[in-house]
C-alpha cells in the first residue's frame, strides 16, 4: 500500500488552518472586550504563542524555512511584552 | 525501513498537531467564557503550554519526516524545537509575572471572590 504522504500532510494542514483562525477571532473578542488591561495582555500572549505555532504549521506548508524566524522572535517578544507590562503595573524593581 | 520511519514520525507528529488543535480550540472559548482575570490565567495555559508547545514539537516531527521538503527539513524541525522550548521556559514565567503584578497593584477586581489565602496570610481584608 503506497501512500501519498505529501498531499496527506498538506491536506491535514490545510484543515488545521481553519481551527486556528476559529480560536484567533475568538482571542481578538477578548482583547477588544478586555475589562482591565491584564485581561486584554493575557489575550495578547494566549494569541501570540498560538500564531508562532501556526507559524510554525505554514512554514512546513508553505516548504519555506523562513517563517520559522519569525516564530522564534515572536515567542520572545510576548515575553518581553509581559516583563514590561508587570513592571508598569508595579512601578517598581522587579524581582525583590 | 525509510519510509516505514518517515511514517511513524508523521503520525506521531499529526497527532500532536490535532491534541494542540483541541487544546487551542478550548483555550479560546474558555477565554471569553470564565468570569475574572484569576481564571483566565488557566485558560491562558491551556492555550500556551498545550495549545503551542505540544503542536510546535508535532510540526517538527512532521517536518522530519517529510522527504518532499529537500533538505530544509532539518533547518524546519530544529528551529520548530527551539520555539517549543522557548513557548515552554517563558510562558510560565512571563504568566506568573504578570499575575503577581495584576496582584500586587489590585489592578484587577476579583469577583466573584470565595477565598483570598494571601489576603489572609498578609493580614488585609479578604473578599
Amino acid at each position: 500500500m503506497v501512500i501519498d504522504i505529501e498531499s496527506w500532510i498538506s491536506s491535514f494542514l490545510m484543515f488545521s488552518i481553519t481551527i486556528y483562525i476559529t480560536s484567533f477571532s475568538l482571542y481578538l473578542v477578548r482583547i477588544i472586550k478586555g475589562p482591565t488591561l491584564p485581561d486584554m495582555v493575557i489575550a495578547i500572549d494566549a494569541l501570540g504563542y498560538d500564531l508562532a505555532a501556526f507559524f510554525i504549521v505554514l512554514s512546513v506548508l508553505f516548504r519555506s524555512p523562513i517563517l520559522i524566524i519569525c516564530a522564534i522572535v515572536l515567542t520572545l517578544w510576548i515575553y518581553a511584552l509581559d516583563i514590561y507590562v508587570a513592571k508598569y503595573l508595579e512601578h517598581k524593581e522587579l524581582g525583590d | 525501513m525509510q519510509e516505514t520511519l518517515n511514517l511513524i514520525l508523521v503520525i506521531i507528529g499529526q497527532i500532536m498537531v490535532a491534541i494542540g488543535l483541541l487544546c487551542d480550540i478550548i483555550a479560546a472559548i474558555l477565554m471569553i467564557r470564565f468570569p475574572n482575570f484569576y481564571v483566565r490565567l488557566h485558560a491562558l495555559t491551556i492555550g500556551s503550554i498545550g495549545g503551542a508547545v505540544v503542536p510546535m514539537i508535532g510540526a517538527g516531527l512532521i517536518a522530519l519526516g517529510s522527504p518532499f521538503l529537500g533538505d530544509h527539513r532539518w533547518y524546519l524541525a530544529g528551529g520548530a524545537f527551539v520555539a517549543a522550548f522557548f513557548t515552554f521556559i517563558l510562558g510560565g514565567a512571563g504568566t506568573h509575572a504578570i499575575s503577581r503584578a495584576a496582584y500586587r497593584s489590585k489592578t484587577v477586581v476579583l469577583d466573584p471572590c470565595y477565598v483570598d489565602h494571601l489576603a489572609e496570610d498578609k493580614g488585609e481584608k479578604t473578599c
